[in-house]
């Protein structure tokens, strides 16, 4: 803002609001456009849509494809797989609703040219492993973005928005958003019928490994702000499975992935020692979880147990030995080029330290922790599911609705769908799309209406931060120390620091209790409060600002639900040491929470898991 | 490893500026050339090297953890649809890759709206867009519960 | 007004010599800032680092034909058609500026070294092409400064909001400007007019030339000896990058 430009307030009107950009939004918008020929589709995106999420680098494998085909696999199997790897903990009906889709996405993107690589024998998608294929997927998002913009009325791009705005004419229904744009300063209101949102989970909440410039490689995109999680909160939507955050076991420092390595090139791991370890925790795992141990494939979060139990008796550290396998020179390419086309961190730390898998088994090693909705976990909104799967406790209205009428959700935003991955995120977004186009026509003449006294208190809200950064800039000489205001760098640092080391982070060995527990909420509070004084210098600080404040909803989220689950249902993702077991009896369930912003109260209540698969 | 911009190749066009999917990349108020803001909320996605008509941005390793003399460098070329990268190792070793990225030409998506409407009883079903041909099966599969079962199974 | 030597009216109350003088001391300023910006950076022995590095790892070696094509490539790409702009309109709003600026510099030495004063008539090629000059400059150069440049287009600046790098095109446009103004308040006849207008076009060549060391004035030497030598590695196989692909992959 200069001296003579007055801030602009911006209005875009639309039917269908789709917030966030990535693989869930360029799948929303896509598909709103085929059932809402008519309607005003606006897609909006705090990046650029053609490298923004979690795909920015590409992808080298989809991790969630059926292959119905070919008789490959079916829905109901890949339901089983995703409880299996939740510990039971899944909803079913959302998964079957995923896996039933999923296959027409990926058929689409290779119409629209993504390179697939097929098998040299069947001529089918080459697998990496029962549920996964392999792609050349460097330039997966552009493509799907494009797709995206031919469908939009139109894509804006560098606007964040902040949060969402209510019908003032209904209790319970959205009616828009509000947000900033992060070149101009203008503010934008967004004013929609059905809103949905397909913003980031949450990476940044809890401290990571490297601390310095290394900040930024974390595993999941920096970029994810926990936006799909603090929107939602903010007006009263009910939550899932926010305790069920999820630890990834990396290639050292770059955290490139381990998928291809072992399911394609057939790599293992093994201690300092070179020995298997896996095998040295069977018993005690089995203490803990009971007969989930015995279950193939080994659920996620228990290898991670394994992996962490060996390292803790002092045998790391764990090598993926890739010795044998990097002989063969197809592999070998396999091997480098699953970085190049999607982690290419990887390739640089390995360049940086002379490590070639041919010569060298290369370290492994486990993330801080991550709450998301669309990989090896499923936390995030309470959804409605698909009209003729979901058991009636599940279905209040249009597939994928929250509880809060009008808003619509996929991808990371929705809870309960575990191994979405990109495709499956896809193909959520166009799902929640479909129901949201619906929702649009049945609306008819009721629309949503926008309250200017909110988006008013908002927009003063919204840029609060520039303003305690001018004033109180003048109390001191120079420098990043002032008494009144903290730069969202203080923040993020000191949310990223109370999660480590109250809500189970590695610097406490991924274990809580409710006495910690209680402690970081008291913590998480008087952040909360000094948020209030964040001090931004420009826009881009603004967005940092803002970030930073979605990150702190979805952490005192997830600290509740931590705090709520009174056992250790996934050894491996955390551990409660105050009730160290897994607990059938009185756990197997959902766990929902509903905030309520004008008391400040979370509300926690337990919800049935129905398996209507056998 | 973040990102840095060579001042002899950079022209300060703008691009980087726009693509960067953490907002990152801003231009030099010295120079009028770009540069990397914040290197701690750089991802190394690669997003701005591959987008920059100069290839004027590289990748040095995050400090934290990567030695110098690296280098990681590619070579994107959308009209070919190719890809191509060299990786040198601090000990001088290097890897060379070339990979597809599309095997359409640019553009080319057809839009939603370009296909036919779908009737009014469609809106209802369960089908998705182009289903179920685009699943390459007869049918959109579907489960009716017969029973609900609470708990363990 | 564009036919007659705008620098020959100054003789009413400027002697020829303080101009010339004044061109002279211009281009000391200019050498001397040059100069100083490359001490105060060591951008020299950057350079020539630089240089032996890529003589180093040079997998081949040009012979003198071949080093003197790629310097002539340079001057007439690089230098002559600013091919190292990738932005279309940007290297139109460039090449306007730097052929006007060629137009009006050696017209304006040539009008006050050849024809300081009214006594040998001036060509009338001289003061048009003088005129041409600042008029390319002036669309050139405020174009690119209020619907060009990146930081305002690309990264959100407020169009007001001056930076360093903003001080050579500032200055260039406050120089030209006034030149402009003051040779038409010149034909006025209004000496008092004439002398503040001309005084303001010597305030801002001043600055434009006196800022040599802070500005980006002097990346107009530097950047065709660098474009000369990124074209000498290139063609010596000293690069990091990788070579363009070889197959295509269109099926």
């Amino acid at each position: 803002m200069g001296l003579f430009t007055r801030r602009k307030t911006v209005f875009v009107d639309s039917d269908v609001l789709v917030i966030g950009g990535g693989m869930a939004g360029c799948g929303a918008t896509y598909e709103a456009r085929y059932w809402g020929r008519d309607l005003n589709i606006v897609c909006v995106e705090k990046a650029n849509i053609e490298r923004s999420g979690a795909v920015a680098q590409g992808l080298y494998a989809i991790n969630t494809y059926m292959g119905m085909q070919w008789d490959e696999n079916q829905p109901e199997d890949h339901v089983r797989y995703a409880r299996n790897d939740l510990m039971g903990l899944v909803r079913e009906d959302l998964g079957y609703d995923i896996a039933r889709h999923v296959d027409s996405c990926v058929h689409m993107f290779e119409e629209w040219g993504l390179p697939m690589m097929r098998n040299p024998e069947t001529g089918r998608y080459q697998r990496e492993g029962k549920w996964q294929i392999m792609i050349h997927g460097e330039s997966y998002k552009p493509i799907v973005a494009e797709a995206a913009r031919k469908a939009a009325t139109k894509v804006y791009n560098r606007i964040m928005v902040t949060h969402l705005l209510m019908d003032k004419t209904k209790a319970g229904r959205v009616a828009g958003a509000v947000g900033f744009n992060v070149r101009t300063g203008d503010f934008y209101v967004f004013r929609a019928t059905a809103v949905i949102v397909t913003a980031g989970g949450a990476s940044h909440i809890f401290q990571p490994r490297s601390v310095g410039e290394g900040m930024g490689r974390t595993w999941y995109a920096p970029w994810s702000s926990a936006s799909a999680y603090a929107l939602p909160i903010l007006v009263g939507a009910k939550m899932m499975q926010m305790e069920n955050r999820i630890v990834l076991t990396r290639f050292k420092d770059g955290y490139g992935p381990v998928g291809a390595y072992f399911l394609h090139l057939k790599t293992y791991t093994e201690n300092a020692y070179g020995n298997e370890y896996e095998s040295n925790w069977y018993e005690s795992t089995k203490e803990i979880v009971g007969d989930y141990i015995d279950h193939q494939p080994v659920p996620t979060c228990l290898r991670n147990h394994a992996f962490l139990e060996e390292t803790k008796a002092g045998r790391g550290p764990i090598r993926m030995v890739t010795k044998e396998a990097f002989k063969d020179p197809h592999l070998e390419t396999v091997g480098w080029e699953n970085f190049l086309g999607m982690t290419i961190a990887q390739a640089v730390v390995w360049a940086s330290q002379n490590i070639d898998p041919k010569h060298t088994n290369p370290e492994l090693t486990t993330s801080e922790p991550y709450v998301m909705g669309s990989h090896a976990t499923c936390s995030g909104a309470w959804a409605s599911g698909p009209e003729d799967c979901a058991p009636a406790e599940y279905q209040w209205g249009y597939n994928r609705m929250m509880t809060v009428d009008g808003l619509f959700g996929a991808g990371d935003t929705i809870g309960g769908a575990a191994h979405k991955f990109s495709s499956g995120s896809f193909a959520e977004g166009r799902i929640a799309a479909k129901a949201a186009v619906n929702y649009v026509n049945d609306q008819g003449n009721d629309q949503p209406q926008v309250s200017e006294t909110e988006y008013e208190d908002l927009k003063k809200a919204v840029f609060q931060p520039l303003e305690n950064y001018t004033i109180g800039r003048n109390e001191i000489v120079a420098g990043t120390v002032s008494p009144s205001y903290l730069l969202p760098l203080h923040g993020l640092q000191r949310l990223e620091k109370i999660m480590d080391e109250y809500v189970g982070g590695i610097g406490s060995h991924y274990t809580t209790n409710e006495p910690l527990l209680t402690r970081g909420l008291e913590l998480l509070d008087m952040l909360r409060e000094d948020l209030n004084f964040l001090g931004a210098e420009d826009l881009h600080q603004l967005q940092r600002a803002w970030e930073l404040k979605h990150r702190l909803i979805a952490s005192e989220s997830v600290t509740h639900h931590t705090m709520f689950r009174k056992e250790t249902r996934w050894p491996g993702y955390y551990y409660r040491a105050d009730h160290p077991k897994l607990d059938d009896t009185n756990w197997h369930c959902f766990t929902l929470s509903r905030f309520d912003r004008e008391s400040g109260n979370w509300k926690m209540e337990k919800a049935p898991v129905y398996h209507i698969i056998d | 490893m973040p990102t840095f911009v060579y001042m002899a190749s950079c022209d300060g066009c703008g691009e980087c500026v726009d693509i960067c999917p953490s907002d990152i990349m801003h231009i030099d108020p010295t120079y009028r050339r770009a540069y990397n803001i914040e290197p701690n909320f750089c991802w190394e996605c690669y997003a701005c090297v591959k987008a920059c008509p100069q290839n004027a941005i590289d990748v040095r390793g995050y400090a934290d953890f990567a030695p110098l003399g690296h280098s990681v460098r590619v070579l994107r070329e959308p009209d070919k649809g190719l890809i191509s990268w060299k990786i040198k190792f601090r000990d001088g070793r290097e890897k060379n890759f070339e990979s597809p990225i599309r095997t359409t030409p640019w553009g080319s998506i057809k839009s939603p709206s370009a296909y036919e409407m779908p009737g009014p009883d469609a809106f209802k079903t369960q089908e998705l867009a182009h289903e179920p041909e685009a699943l390459n099966i007869e049918k959109l599969p579907a489960l009716t519960p017969i029973s609900l079962n609470q708990g363990v199974v | 007004m564009f036919t007659s030597n705008p620098f020959a009216d100054l003789t009413v109350f400027l002697p020829p010599f303080a101009m010339q003088a004044f061109i002279v001391l211009m281009i000391i300023a200019v050498a001397i800032g040059t100069v100083l910006d490359m001490l105060h950076k060591s951008s020299a022995k950057f350079f020539a680092l630089h240089v032996a590095k890529s003589n180093a790892a040079a997998t081949r070696y040009l012979s003198g034909a071949e080093t003197a094509t790629l310097a002539v490539k340079t001057v007439a790409i690089e230098v002559a058609a600013a091919g190292e702009f990738c932005n279309p309109q940007r290297r139109i709003s460039h090449l306007l500026m730097f052929y006007g600026f060629l137009f009006y510099l050696i017209t304006t030495v040539a009008m006050i070294f050849g024809y300081p004063t009214h006594a040998m008539p001036t060509p009338v090629v001289l003061p048009v092409l003088w005129n041409i000059g600042v008029i390319m400059i002036l669309i050139g150069g405020y174009w690119f400064f209020f619907l060009l440049r990146v930081n305002v287009v690309h990264d959100g600046q407020p169009v007001f909001r001056l930076v360093l790098a903003d001080l050579f095109i500032v200055t260039l446009l406050g120089s030209v400007t006034f030149a402009l103004i003051w040779e038409f308040v010149q034909t006025s006849g209004n000496l008092a007019a004439t002398k503040i207008t001309f005084g303001l076009y010597v305030f801002f060549t001043t600055l434009l030339f006196g800022s040599v060391r802070w500005s980006k004035f002097a990346h107009m030497f530097f950047k065709p000896v660098v474009a000369f030598q990124r074209r000498v590695d290139e063609a010596r196989g000293v690069s990091s990058l990788p070579a363009p692909a070889t197959r295509n992959n269109r099926s």
